[in-house]
């Protein structure tokens, strides 16, 4: 029997916790930004890169060239399959060349997730329903982690499977686990910087074209200075002032490999500055998620 | 039990006091909430729905506390915002769903029931239009099925004609009335148009500066003018005109014309002034109860409110 639409009817059920409301806000933030036809351009640069690592893969392990020309490919891109000695796979190397075209789609996809809900005055519709702020910012960072994710690890984790299963044998998996906990650590910590970051940075300037100059601001003009400064002082701490380098010695710290010891220094201070940075930006998070504007 | 029970909440912004010291106790039905812009309305639905805490104060909407049970009463309210809130890339049907996974209810429910109201809000044709095609009246009505989506007991409807032609008006109040009598259900419409309240609600709550300046059953705050009427008579006008101030009745006379509009003492009768009129040697042609529109009744209580203020200011 079909529903008598033209009456009103009554609905009886349970209503779940409002954490599971989360995940309807990433499944929502995928659907919009798979609709937008310039994502997909950016989505499929990072496809592309993607598929120049699987191809090298490919290449290496099943097409008969000499061990020598082998070498040299994965030279040429940067890449090996096993970690080395300071602990550093092509995998991560694919994470961070991906990061690229990740700001590049973070810069354009924080308006769209986060700064149209308050150029359109959207937060008393979602904070009336059951959903604390707590609920809605843990939904929108989760959103934009998992586009992050959607380019970073989950293609190095698809390469890394790729080349296990080239071996004919379970054994390059299990002689390089660290490496697949490595790609998922590594990005965690892109997925919870960034996504703070971004979200942060979308809820206060909304739009798109001060969103994208100040994150370019952040990861280009702060690196540029942070080179000019250390070459110019000949002091390595200066580095620190370049956020992108700070997210990679991070990870670098995850993967527990540095040439020098230097390094290792940097590296912890790096995360502290990415940790307080991170912590800054929740603190201004909450206060600008409310319900309410203030009219005069 | 009431529907809603306050007492003394105060909310402050700054150094902006938004709400102050507001009681009202209101029983289930349509009950409109009316102000002036920045009165104060959307800030008392806000923290009706505890969104805000209120500074002071407290009270129970349908049995939960308004301070501490929040979550819960939002489960059993839907709210419908002023703004236009919608998010962008989304099909209509999407958008409902999404409002029904945010309450809480599970993913196919949620689904199931976006079609079920937006068929019942009449927009089953449009469900798979995007929200940026959507006129300033569909639009609306797609707010309306976002907060009926998990069959709420109260609905808190911000200005729900605002921005509306007066076909669209028409149409949105049409469907709010239908809603009403077809379910039962409780409504709280927030609005400056007196116009949608008077045709849609029982209970008023009028807000000003952020007080109540009247609350109550609409029938009770007209019946206040009721001792009011306009008579006319044929003879002798100043007879007549002595006669009713004989009697302590407070008269508006136009003897010219053989007209007054009299406030009458407690206790007298219609009949009375036939009776009067008999004494008085007159006949009474016209007699007329001066009925007070909502407009009248708004502006009375809000410039009383505006006296007392610069009374107490002085």
């Amino acid at each position: 029997m079909g529903i008598d639409v033209a009456h009103y009817h009554g609905w009886q059920g349970e209503l779940e916790s409002p954490w599971w409301s989360c995940l309807a806000l990433v499944r929502v933030a995928i659907l919009q930004v798979l609709r937008r036809r310039v994502y997909w351009f950016v989505l499929a640069l990072g496809m592309l890169n993607f598929l120049i690592f699987w191809s090298i893969i490919y290449a290496t392990t099943q097409l008969p060239i000499p061990p020598e020309a082998r070498g040299e490919l994965l030279d040429r891109f940067a890449f090996s399959t096993q970690p080395d000695i300071a602990k550093d796979s092509g995998y991560v190397k694919f994470m961070e060349g991906q990061s690229l075209i990740v700001m590049i789609l973070l810069a354009f996809s924080g308006s769209l997730l986060v700064g149209a809900d308050f150029r359109t005055r959207a937060l008393p519709f979602y904070l009336s329903r059951r959903i604390d702020r707590a609920h809605y910012i843990v939904g929108k960072l989760l959103a934009v982690s998992s586009l992050i994710a959607l380019l970073t690890s989950l293609p190095a984790l698809l390469l890394f499977v790729e080349y296990g299963m080239f071996t004919s044998s379970f054994d390059y998996w299990i002689d390089n686990w660290e490496i697949a906990v490595s790609i998922l650590s590594y990005g965690l910590v892109l997925c919870v910087v960034l996504s703070i970051w971004i979200v942060t940075l979308s809820a206060y300037l909304q739009t798109i074209a001060p969103i994208a100059i100040t994150w370019s601001c952040l990861f280009v003009l702060l690196s540029g200075m942070a080179n000019a400064i250390r070459r110019t002082t000949d002091n390595r701490y200066w580095e620190l002032l370049d956020p992108w380098r700070d997210i990679r010695y991070v990870g670098r710290l995850i993967f527990g490999g540095f040439e020098r010891e230097m390094d290792r220094e940097l590296a912890i201070w790096a995360a502290w500055i990415v940790g307080g940075i991170c912590v800054a930006c929740l603190a201004l998070l909450v206060r600008r998620v409310r319900a309410v504007d203030v009219v005069e | 039990m009431p529907l809603l029970d306050i007492h003394h909440v105060s909310r402050n912004f700054g150094r902006v006091q938004a709400l102050r010291d507001v009681t009202i106790v209101l029983e289930p039905g349509a009950i409109g909430l009316v102000g002036n812009n920045g009165a104060g309305k959307s800030t008392l639905l806000k923290v009706l729905l505890g969104l805000l805490k209120p500074d002071a104060g407290n009270g129970t909407i349908l049995d939960c506390d308004i301070r501490h049970n929040s979550r819960a009463l939002r489960g059993r309210v839907g709210y419908m915002p002023e703004a236009a809130a919608v998010v962008s890339m989304l099909k209509g049907v999407e958008f409902v769903t999404l409002s029904g996974d945010l309450y809480g209810m599970p993913h196919g429910d949620a689904r199931r029931r976006a079609h079920e109201v937006l068929n019942y809000v009449g927009l089953g044709e449009l469900r798979y239009r995007r929200l940026e095609e959507y006129s300033a009246g569909n639009l609306q009505r797609l707010k309306l099925a976002a907060a009926l989506v998990h069959d709420p007991q109260l609905l808190l409807l911000d200005e729900p004609t605002n921005g509306l032609d007066p076909a669209g008006r028409m149409a949105m109040l049409r469907l709010i009335e239908d809603l009403i009598a077809e379910t039962g259900k409780s409504v709280i419409l927030c609005t400056h148009l007196l116009s949608d309240v008077e045709q849609l609600c029982e209970q008023l709550v009028v807000l000003h500066r952020g007080t109540v300046v009247q609350s109550g059953p609409m029938a009770v705050l007209r019946a206040q003018t009721a001792n009011r009427y306009e008579i006319g008579w044929d003879g002798d006008s100043a007879a007549m005109l002595a006669a009713l101030k004989a009697r302590g009745h407070v008269v508006i006379a136009q003897p010219e014309e053989n007209r007054a509009v009299v406030t009458t003492r407690n206790g007298w009768e219609v009949r009375d002034f036939f009776l009067l009129a008999r004494a008085a040697g007159a006949t009474i042609t016209h007699l007329r109860p001066e009925e007070e529109d909502l407009e009248q009744l708004f502006f009375r209580v809000t410039s009383a409110s505006n006296s007392e203020t610069v009374t107490q200011s002085n």
